[in-house]
C-alpha cells in the first residue's frame, strides 16, 4: 500500500454569504460561527480544515448534518469554490486549475457517488454505468464492454438494459458505484453514498466497497453521519463539527483516546467489542506469555476474541502479525477496554 | 376661468400659456358650456376635477390634451413604420412563403393522400390505434359536411405557426433558464404578450404589413401562442433534478453536453406540455386572425357573425372544437408516452 499523500487540504475556509472575503477576515481573527451569522449574516461552512488523505486508503469524513462534510467533499472537485485555502492533488493546487484542466480532473482524476444516486433517468443502466466514458466522447459500442464489466463486478449482470427507475434503491446505488468505477479514476468521492439505503443493504454495500477496495486500492473519500459505517470503512477518520475538524486519525486511536466531549458522546453508544481490534488494546511486547491460550491476529475484533475465550477472563493470548508475536492480550485488559471513556458532559452534569 | 388656473399663475407661466390660447381646437365640452353661457363658475370641492391632462388644458391652453397623447403615439408609430418595415419585411418574408406553401400543399394534395398521411403521423406519435380511429372519424365527418377545405387551411396554419413557435421558443426558453438576467428581462414581455387582448396584436400589424400578406396573421398567431412553450421550457430546465446536474458536473460534462444529454431530455415532459398549450393557443388565435384574412374555419365563424348566419357559425364553431380535441388528444398522448419513459 502506497503511503503517499494523494490529497492534501490546507487551511481551507468556506463562508457562505454576500461578501465572504470580508467575513473571512473576521473568522481569521477568531469570530465564531454563531456570532458571524448574527452580526454579519454569513454562514461559516468550513473553518481552517487541514486533512491529508493517503493514496489507496479510505478516508472517512464523519459529522452530523450541518457539520460541513458534504461541503468539504464538493471542494475536492470544486463543485463548490472555497473562500480561502489550498487543495493539493498529486502536488498540484486544484484551485489554480483553469476550466479545461478542471474538467480533465473531473473526467479522469475523480469520480463521485451520490447519496440520491443521481442517475440519468432517461438512460439505461448500461449507459449510466458508462457515463464517465460517454462524457469523454466514447460511443456506446466502445464503452459497452467496460460498463458491462463493472456492472457485473457490482452484481448487476443482467440489468444493463433496464432503466434506473426499474431498480431498487440498493441496485441503483450499485449502478452509481459501477459508474464511478468505470471512469477508472484513482480517486473516488462518496457523498453519503449508503445513507439512503436500508440497514441490511447498507451493510452489503459496505462489504462490497471493502471488497472492491481490497482489489483496486483507490483513494476513497467517504462521507457519512453514521459512526458504525465510519468505523467499518475508515483507514483514516476525520470528525467534523460545525465546520471544523474536531479530531482525526486512525479510528481505533480515536475510539481509545477521544479528545473532545463531542466525540466521547458520539462513541458512547457504539458496540465497542465489535469495533475495537486486538491491536488497539494489546500490550506491545515480544515476550511470550507464560500461559498462552492461543494466537490472535491483530485485526481480530474483540467480539470474536470474547467468543473464542468463552468469557473466561483469566486467559492470555498471543497477538501475531504474519506469524511473529507483536504483543499479548490479557482478557482482563480486554474487558476493561469495553467500558467507554466516561462522557465529559456527564461528569460535568454530575458535578452540578 | 378653470380650476387649476392658480397653479399656472403661481408658477409664473400665465404668459406662456396665453401664447397658445387660440391654436387649440375647442373640445365638445367647452363648446357646450359656451353655448349654455355658464362659462365662469366657481366649482365646489365635490366637483373638483382630477388634475388630468384635459383639466390642466382648460387652465392653460398650451398644456397637451389626452387625445394628443394617443395621436402622438399614432404619429410616432407611423413615422417609424416605414423604416421598421424595411427591416421586418425581409425577415418575416419566409413566414409568408411557409404559410402559403403549406396551404397550397395541403389543399392541392388529394384528400385520399392527406388524410392517411395525417393518420400515419398520429399513429407514429401516439402509438394508439384508438386515437387513430377517432381522428379518422372526425376528419371524415368534417369532409362529409364539406368543411374539409376549411379545416385543412386551419390545420396548415397551425402546423406552420406551432412549428415556428417551438423553433423560436425553445431556444429562448433555454436562454432564460441559463441566465437569471435574461429571465428577468423576458418575463415582463411574456406577461404582456399573454395579457394583451388578442385583437390588439392585430392593430400595429395591420399598419406594418399589408393585409393581403399571410405573414400578418402568422405573426399575430406566433406572438400569441409562443408564450407557453418559452415559459415551460425555462421552467422544465430549471426544474431538472439538482442532484443529476451535480452528477453531470462531477463527471466533467461541458455545458453543451449537459444541455443536450441531461437538461433537455429531462425537461422534455414540460417542454411537450408547452407545445400542447402552444398548439391550442394557435388554434384560438387562428379564428381571431380571420379578421385579417387568415383562411380556414374562422372565416366561416366570421361570416356567421357578419351575416347572422347562425347555422354556418355554429357548425364552423363545432368544427373548431373537433380540431381542438384532435390536436389536444394527440399531443397529450405523445406527452404521456414521454412521461412514461421518464419516470424516476
Amino acid at each position: 500500500m502506497g503511503q503517499d499523500i494523494k490529497i492534501s487540504i490546507r487551511n481551507l475556509y468556506k463562508i457562505f454569504g454576500k461578501t465572504p472575503d470580508v467575513a473571512l477576515e473576521y473568522v481569521k481573527r477568531g469570530m465564531g460561527k454563531p456570532e458571524l451569522l448574527e452580526k454579519h449574516k454569513h454562514v461559516l461552512g468550513l473553518e481552517n480544515i487541514n486533512v491529508d488523505m493517503q493514496e489507496g486508503e479510505i478516508t472517512v469524513i464523519m459529522g452530523l448534518s450541518g457539520s460541513g462534510k458534504s461541503t468539504l467533499i464538493r471542494h475536492l472537485n470544486r463543485l463548490i469554490e472555497p473562500t480561502d485555502g489550498q487543495i493539493m492533488i498529486d502536488g498540484e493546487n486544484v484551485l489554480d486549475f483553469d476550466e479545461e484542466r478542471l474538467r480533465k480532473l473531473r473526467r479522469e482524476g475523480m469520480s463521485m457517488v451520490f447519496q440520491k444516486f443521481a442517475l440519468l433517468p432517461h438512460r439505461t443502466v448500461l449507459e449510466n454505468a458508462g457515463m464517465a466514458l460517454s462524457v469523454r466522447g466514447f460511443k456506446v459500442e466502445e464503452f459497452e464492454s467496460e460498463a458491462r464489466k463493472w456492472l457485473a463486478r457490482v452484481g448487476l449482470e443482467g440489468n444493463g438494459d433496464q432503466y434506473p427507475h426499474e431498480l431498487s434503491g440498493g441496485m441503483q446505488q450499485r449502478v452509481g458505484i459501477a459508474r464511478a468505477l468505470a471512469s477508472n479514476s484513482p480517486i473516488m468521492l462518496m457523498d453519503e453514498a449508503f445513507s439512503a439505503l436500508d440497514p441490511l443493504i447498507r451493510s452489503d454495500m459496505q462489504d462490497l466497497l471493502l471488497e472492491l477496495q481490497e482489489e483496486l486500492q483507490k483513494t476513497i473519500v467517504f462521507i457519512t453521519h453514521d459512526l458504525d459505517e465510519a468505523l467499518k470503512l475508515a483507514d483514516h477518520l476525520v470528525i467534523l463539527k460545525d465546520g471544523h475538524v474536531v479530531q482525526q486519525g486512525e479510528p481505533q486511536e480515536i475510539l481509545m483516546n477521544p479528545n473532545d466531549p463531542y466525540i466521547t458522546d458520539f462513541i458512547a453508544d457504539i458496540n465497542r467489542a465489535r469495533v475495537l481490534r486486538v491491536r488497539s488494546v494489546m500490550e506491545k511486547t515480544s515476550e511470550a506469555p507464560e500461559d498462552c491460550a492461543g494466537d490472535l491476529s491483530e485485526h481480530d475484533n474483540l467480539e470474536s476474541v470474547i467468543a473464542r475465550s468463552n468469557g473466561d477472563t483469566d486467559l492470555v493470548y498471543r497477538v501475531t502479525r504474519r506469524g511473529n508475536q507483536i504483543g499479548i492480550l490479557d482478557m482482563k485488559v480486554l474487558v476493561r477496554a469495553l467500558v467507554p471513556t466516561e462522557s465529559s458532559d456527564s461528569v460535568e452534569r454530575a458535578q452540578l | 376661468m378653470a380650476t387649476y388656473d392658480f397653479l399656472f399663475s403661481s408658477l409664473g407661466l400665465k404668459e406662456w400659456c396665453a401664447e397658445g390660447k387660440s391654436d387649440a381646437p375647442m373640445s365638445m365640452a367647452a363648446l357646450l358650456s359656451k353655448s349654455k353661457g355658464t362659462d365662469e363658475q366657481e366649482v365646489s370641492i365635490w366637483e373638483l376635477p382630477f388634475p388630468s391632462m384635459d383639466a390642466l388644458n382648460d387652465s392653460c391652453a398650451r398644456f397637451p390634451q389626452s387625445r394628443d397623447l394617443t395621436k402622438g403615439l399614432e404619429e410616432g408609430f407611423l413615422a417609424v413604420k416605414d423604416n421598421l418595415s424595411v427591416v421586418l419585411d425581409p425577415i418575416t418574408q419566409p413566414l409568408s412563403w411557409a404559410l402559403d406553401g403549406t396551404l397550397y400543399g395541403m389543399l392541392n394534395t388529394p384528400w385520399w393522400i392527406v388524410i392517411p398521411v395525417l393518420l400515419a403521423v398520429v399513429l407514429f406519435v401516439t402509438k394508439s390505434w384508438k386515437l387513430v380511429g377517432f381522428v379518422a372519424g372526425s376528419l371524415c365527418l368534417l369532409a362529409f359536411i364539406d368543411y374539409y377545405e376549411y379545416a385543412m387551411q386551419t390545420l396548415a396554419i397551425i402546423f406552420v405557426c406551432a412549428f415556428l413557435c417551438v423553433l423560436i421558443g425553445v431556444p429562448i426558453g433555454i436562454a432564460m433558464s441559463r441566465s437569471d438576467m435574461m429571465q428577468r428581462l423576458t418575463i415582463p414581455v411574456l406577461d404582456m404578450l399573454q395579457t394583451l387582448p388578442p385583437f390588439v396584436y392585430l392593430i400595429p400589424l395591420i399598419f406594418l404589413f399589408s393585409v393581403t400578406e399571410s405573414k400578418l396573421y402568422g405573426i399575430a398567431i406566433i406572438l400569441y401562442a409562443i408564450v407557453p412553450v418559452i415559459r415551460l421550457t425555462n421552467l422544465g430546465i430549471r426544474l431538472v433534478d439538482k442532484d443529476v446536474i451535480e452528477a453531470a458536473n462531477a463527471f466533467g460534462m461541458t455545458s453543451h453536453q449537459k444541455l443536450f444529454k441531461v437538461q433537455i431530455p429531462l425537461a422534455l415532459p414540460n417542454i411537450m406540455a408547452g407545445v400542447n398549450q402552444t398548439i391550442m393557443m394557435s388554434l384560438a388565435m387562428v379564428v381571431i386572425a380571420s379578421l385579417v384574412s387568415a383562411p380556414g374555419l374562422g372565416v366561416l365563424v366570421l361570416q356567421g357573425i357578419r351575416n347572422l348566419e347562425l347555422g354556418v357559425g355554429l357548425v364552423a364553431g363545432l368544427g373548431i372544437v373537433i380540431l381542438a380535441v384532435i390536436l389536444d388528444r394527440v399531443t397529450k398522448a405523445s406527452l404521456a408516452r414521454i412521461n412514461a419513459s421518464q419516470k424516476q
